[in-house]
């Protein structure tokens, strides 16, 4: 039996951005599910979730302006960087606040969405506990189930002949996976980054295993919040060239020579890879606790070879490389897959169906909330629309799946890598998010508007 | 819709660049007992008060809050800060709109609901740019500072009250006496009432000579002025009306201060009465 809930929408996940996807729908005054595997809200910031990938010492690496929802800010008592605690706390009051709460179904496992007449959909859900399956069909579905926990793991050579630990950083909650121990940390993410700090801390020996040199910046410089100022350059709409100067030279007058502390020479331009923002690993380079590796070339025994023909004596090996972006619950051809990972316009609407969004699928250069109230704003606008006038958003639709192939990258060129699969530079981002916004308010007319 | 272009609600350049420094903040607030443990949809909603220029939260405590409490609405009043009881007075001089509206956002996450939001005067100037970047409950402007920028007011200021536009002009606080704010109260009380008004901040001053572009705001408005008030005139109320597409409730006999003069309760419960049957 299929329950029909109408002009309904459902939410699967409730992070931040099935949060947020939920609050705007019902605020445009449509109803709305939200469906959550967990038995509490914050998806990967609930810290005790099967599927949250904190670990104890996770903080945010960007600040609170840009990183908070505009129209619910953290509290003024939370400092720059908040830990993942008080983000959990925050996640709290905001559902909260907007009454969330009443519209979301915990411990509820969404195992299949499947499409139905009309472009409507089918949601089974699965009750964690009783293992009862309901299936319920929705105008629309937003899906903001997340990409960073599916864990991508490497293959080396030799690699199953290993005879010390290997883990992703999936596994990785706390210092205790490295206390006292030989640790090879793998990828110069922010995870990667924040473990070898870690580890330098607690480990006997941490090498720390990278494909090329990276930017480490900074989050304080010149005595702000390093995202802070990028972003006052951006508001001054200095070019990317002008950027990339002052950027290279803050880090040199502030940090430093990387080559000098032993790490390599960074192959790229700034801002053609994700930031990464941890102002301690560099220091524990130079404090010997960190001992910078390239590639791993083979594993053999105990032993870990690098590219460089170097090798050490390895206990644990922390991979640290990333997650894909996976959907158990659809058939990928729905989501436009392209190899692992689905293209969408604007990384939320897919070609294959007007009634599918996606939600969080973004990595930014700054701060992920402020994106996603505005990604939660753009769909929930566009379910507004659909509801009230479909061919005006079958028309806003067709625009938008004819720009899926646009992507937001500042200006400047990414490096190809799964890294940055959803990479968008966060100003340009938005800017096409507003001019949407625009155009669906225009359509739609019926609002109140001030001069 | 206008041709004007608005400013963008998304890029808030400024905000994310050079945030406000927090302060301490005063937030007056009366909750009725047993309010929270009611069902969240039948509950009476919250109502946040925003003071105007060199006020502070203590104005709605006077008579408001506690009547408004009493008919069952958790009410909550914030000092801006460099005003009432709230930090940031040494720094008034570096205060601009931005973060008062900072101020209004934080209490705004301290209340368990959306808040109908009301403004007085220059903080329905507040209350509106708060509206366009969070939807409240409901949206009341009282006696609001003109929406169109108060600089068409100043011939006639410098005609009237030259000193206090001179005053003005050059920052300081638009001086504010009981001739201005009260029409029914006894020199005793309102002189109590002018003693207690603080200094405000000279550039959110010079903002609100300029024109503001706010929306689309998508709850119910209300504007409410007097034909009375000796500081905010008609033409201020009815172009604030009229950009939200409603028609303004006019309360003769009450000075512009309406919380506080003598027969305020008439326009507290035109706004009690707006909520029920509107927010």
């Amino acid at each position: 039996m299929i329950i029909d809930r109408g002009g309904a929408w459902a939410v699967v996940g409730a992070g931040p951005h099935g949060l947020s996807a939920l609050k705007n729908l019902l605020q445009v005054g449509l109803d709305a599910d939200g469906y959550e595997r967990a038995t509490d809200l914050g998806g990967n910031w609930n810290f005790h979730a099967e599927n949250s990938r904190v670990y104890e010492s996770t903080h945010l690496i960007s600040t609170k302006p840009f990183t908070q929802f505009p129209d619910f800010p953290m509290p003024d008592s939370y400092p720059d960087y908040p830990s993942h605690w008080q983000v959990h706390r925050y996640f709290r009051s905001y559902a909260e606040h907007f009454g969330l709460l009443d519209h979301l179904s915990f411990n509820t496992e969404v195992v299949a969405v499947a499409p139905a007449d009309g472009d409507r959909w089918n949601v089974t859900v699965r009750d964690r506990d009783s293992g009862v399956e309901t299936t319920r069909q929705y105008a629309g579905v937003v899906i903001a189930n997340g990409h960073n926990w599916w864990p991508k793991i490497p293959q080396y050579p030799g690699q199953d002949t290993f005879t010390g630990e290997l883990k992703h950083s999936a596994d990785y909650k706390s210092a205790e996976v490295v206390r006292g121990k030989r640790v090879l940390v793998v990828g110069a993410g922010n995870t990667g980054c924040d473990v070898a700090v870690e580890s330098a801390q607690n480990a006997r020996e941490t090498f720390h295993s990278t494909r090329r040199g990276y930017y480490y910046n900074p989050k304080y410089a010149l005595g702000r919040p390093s995202d802070q100022t990028a972003d006052l350059l951006l508001a001054l709409r200095l070019p990317l060239g002008l950027r990339r100067v002052m950027f290279k030279s803050v880090l040199r007058l502030t940090v430093g020579d990387f080559e000098k502390f032993g790490l390599r020479k960074p192959d790229h331009e700034f801002f053609e890879t994700h930031p990464i923002v941890n102002q301690q690993l560099v220091y524990y380079v130079g404090h010997g606790d960190i001992q910078p590796r390239p590639d791993i070339a083979r594993f053999e025994g105990s032993t870990v070879h690098f590219d460089d023909g170097t090798s050490a004596e390895i206990d644990v090996v922390v991979f640290c490389t990333g997650y894909l972006a996976h959907f158990p619950f659809l058939d990928d051809t729905y989501l436009n897959m392209v190899g692992d990972h689905p293209v969408l316009a604007r990384q939320i609407f897919t070609p294959s169906s007007p009634t599918l969004a996606v939600s969080g699928l973004i990595q930014p250069d700054s701060g992920q909330w402020t994106i996603a109230h505005w990604q939660g704003m753009l769909v929930a606008t566009y379910a507004a629309l659909l509801a009230q006038d479909p061919r005006a958003a079958r028309r806003f639709y067709d625009a938008m799946v004819r720009e899926t192939d646009v992507r937001f990258t500042g200006g400047a060129e990414y490096k190809d890598s799964s890294r940055h699969y959803y990479e968008i530079a966060h100003q340009e981002y938005l800017r096409a998010i507003e001019r949407d916004l625009q155009r669906l308010e225009s359509m739609s007319g019926a609002l109140v508007s001030a001069r | 819709m206008t041709s004007r272009r608005k400013s963008s609600t998304v890029m808030r350049m400024w905000d994310w660049s050079v945030p406000p420094v927090s302060t301490h903040r005063e937030v007056l607030s009366i909750v009725p007992e047993g309010w929270i443990d009611q069902p969240r949809a039948s509950r009476k909603p919250p109502i946040l008060f925003i003071h105007g220029l060199a006020h502070g939260a203590w104005c709605w405590a006077e008579r408001w809050m506690p009547a408004a409490a009493e008919l069952g609405f958790p009410v909550y009043a914030v000092s801006l800060r460099g005003h009432g009881d709230s930090g940031g007075r040494k720094r008034l001089g570096r205060t601009l709109m931005r973060h008062y509206v900072h101020d209004v956002m934080q209490t705004i996450t301290e209340i368990p609901q959306q808040p109908v939001i009301v403004g007085h005067s220059m903080g329905a100037i507040i209350a509106q740019l708060v509206a366009d970047r969070y939807q409240p409950r409901g949206l009341a402007l009282l006696t609001p500072a003109p929406i169109q920028g108060a600089a068409y007011t100043l011939p006639r200021l410098i005609q009237r009250r030259p000193a206090a536009a001179a005053k003005v002009l050059v920052g300081g606080t638009l001086p504010l006496g009981p001739e201005q704010l009260f029409c029914n109260l006894d020199e005793t009380t309102a002189a109590m009432y002018v003693d207690r008004l603080g200094r405000e901040s000279p550039w959110a001053q010079y903002e609100l000579m300029l024109p503001h572009r706010i929306g689309p705001v998508r709850c119910p408005v209300l504007v409410v002025g007097t034909p009375d008030d000796r500081v905010v005139d008609e033409r201020a109320v009815t172009e604030t009306a009229r950009a939200y597409g409603v028609d303004p409730v006019w309360l003769p006999g009450i000075g512009h201060d309406l919380m506080l003069d003598g027969g305020w309760e008439k326009p507290l419960s035109v706004v009690l009465d707006w909520i029920d049957e509107r927010c």
